[in-house]
């Protein structure tokens, strides 16, 4: 990729243009939606081709209460996704929650260590956990 | 340049924006049980927020007291973290490759120029719409009932682009990949596949529209794979790959995630786990209340009109039954016209509630091959819920 091409996609990705969608007959239609999106970071190169289709995706603030294994958490999980794939779920058991570090782990690949996956797990029981049936308990990493 | 280097490049510019304009939400801790956050992305409207990174917007129910649902409002599930925010569209190709005797490489161009446009209504609901409302919960994307939604398709039929690229003899399996990358090698790119037989049947198509207008980006821009009647794992967004093989695919989204229990309707006991579990396939029946509204007061004597939609997998709709007494007592509902066996079908029953207090709504689809809903029902992915829906109101 050259210089150029990489400054066209920045001014691409950072200019609010409203526009059509490539196709003359949807510009009506695009622009009754243009209120929705006029705060919207979605582009369309605003040349008459329109060939160009560029979004910047919005960011938002991760807050993470204080508590044991935080940092492990931050490090390890956020890298690949957001936060809020353990704040929308329900309470589950240390059980379950294990289960799913163990998933991330073996499944996925992600890069932490057994004794990380234990802190992890601590850390989402402490945000998000309830009482456990029993098994697994606190200290055990799988069956 | 390859589309690793487009992303990266791509992520680079969202990084630079993203320090010039952040939209802050409440504090994301603490919140499982508060009510749904709102978000606006890119080219949507307000929906309700599950995830950002990647993005996961359920559409707000009152979106479905229509027809088709709008672009703007259909609900967004992506997999990977690394999805596409820039098509060049002079550079975007199709390319169908394997076991063919003519691979090819098409623009959107080509697809809209060179073939014959089909358009289908049909819907298109993630295989863990409702999981939120499965006992005992599972972990998951936590899912109302609002991720679903009913759209024209226009496009190109796999089949016609199958006939042109010329498939050898003996192809099993034809797997679909979009522009979506893994944050790490370790994790698998998402792919999907059909049987040949299924990709080639006229109906399973590439869509370039979505009710008249072009995708929007969080939605698949600039194709999507349409699958009438089967689950959303298998729309695939922002398809650049097809690959036709003389064996069956097999990758972790096929062997390992988006598997039911082999039994009927996908269910399973917590204590009992199926040992026998399937690719999650097509839609079974269900329908979903869209009026009243739960935040709606009701008035005795007042009419009031109940409203809803049912699918199912396209056998098509022949009955659906509102209950105002909790299920003691059953009504038919009146059913709109069909627009197709793949859309969704919208019903409606007139009530005038006579007294003050509470009342336990219930509604019952079934569907032309007499199959209905579900009493009860339970896996361990949150897959495939159609449970008969009570919705409690006040009337007062």
């Amino acid at each position: 990729m050259t210089p150029k091409i990489k400054s066209v996609v920045l001014l691409l990705g950072l200019a609010a243009l409203l526009a059509g969608c490539g196709h003359s007959s949807n510009i009506n239609k695009e622009s009754e939606r243009g209120n929705a999106n006029e705060k919207m970071e979605s582009t369309m190169d605003s040349k008459p081709d329109n060939l160009v289709h560029t979004i910047v995706l919005p960011h938002y603030e991760p807050v993470f209460p204080p508590g044991p294994g935080r940092d492990e958490f931050v490090t390890a999980c956020v890298v690949c996704h957001s936060p809020r794939y353990i704040t929308m779920q329900p309470r589950f058991s240390r059980t379950t929650w294990l289960s799913e570090v163990k998933k991330m782990k073996d499944v996925y690949g992600a890069h932490i260590s057994d004794e990380q996956a234990l802190k992890i797990t601590d850390y989402l029981v402490s945000i998000n956990g309830k009482p456990d049936s029993g098994q697994a308990p606190k200290g055990t990493y799988g069956e | 340049m390859n589309r690793r280097e487009f992303l990266g490049i791509i992520g680079a510019a969202s990084a630079t924006a993203l320090t010039a304009s952040c939209n802050r939400i409440n504090p994301l801790v603490g919140t499982p049980s508060s009510p749904a956050n709102l978000v606006r992305f890119p080219e949507k409207t307000e929906m309700i927020f599950l995830t950002d990174r990647p993005p996961q917007l359920e559409t707000p129910i009152h979106y479905f007291r229509q027809d088709l649902t709008p672009n703007e409002a259909f609900f967004v599930r992506w997999h990977l973290e690394g999805i596409p925010t820039s098509v060049d569209l002079r550079t975007f190709r199709l390319n169908i490759s394997g076991h063919v005797r003519q691979p090819l490489q098409l623009s959107v161009d080509d697809l809209r120029s060179q073939f014959e446009p089909i358009s289908i209504i049909a819907v298109n609901q993630c295989s863990g719409n409702s999981r939120s409302f499965f006992e005992p919960r599972v972990p998951g994307g936590q899912w109302k009932h609002g991720a679903v939604g009913n759209a024209k398709w226009t496009g190109v039929s796999v089949k016609s682009i199958l006939d042109r690229a010329q498939v050898k003899a003996g192809a099993v399996d034809v797997s679909f990949n979009g522009l979506d990358v893994p944050p790490l090698p370790s994790v698998a790119d998402f792919v999907k596949a059909l049987s040949i037989d299924h990709a080639r049947d006229g109906e399973v198509m590439i869509a370039y529209a979505m009710n008249d207008q072009t995708l929007p980006m969080v939605n698949g821009f600039p194709l999507r794979l349409v699958v009438p009647g089967w689950y959303g794992t298998y729309w695939v967004k922002a398809l650049s790959d097809i690959t036709v093989l003389p064996q069956a695919f097999s990758n972790f989204w096929t062997d390992k995630a988006y598997r039911i229990p082999a039994g009927p309707n996908g269910t399973e006991s917590p204590k009992d786990l199926a040992k026998d579990t399937i690719p999650i396939n097509r839609f079974n029946v269900r329908s979903i209340f869209v009026r009243p509204d739960p935040e709606e007061t009701l008035h005795p004597g007042t009419p009031t009109q109940i409203e809803g939609i049912a699918f199912d997998s396209g056998y098509g709709i022949r009955r659906v039954e509102v209950s105002t007494d909790g299920g003691g007592t059953w009504a038919d509902a009146r059913l709109d016209p069909e627009l197709g066996k793949y859309s969704w079908r919208r019903w409606r029953t007139p009530w005038t509630p006579t007294n003050r207090g509470q009342y336990r709504l219930m509604a019952r689809a079934t569907n032309a091959a007499g199959d209905t809903q579900s009493k009860e029902q339970w896996n361990r992915s949150g897959f495939m819920w159609n449970v008969i829906q009570q919705v409690d109101v006040r009337v007062g």
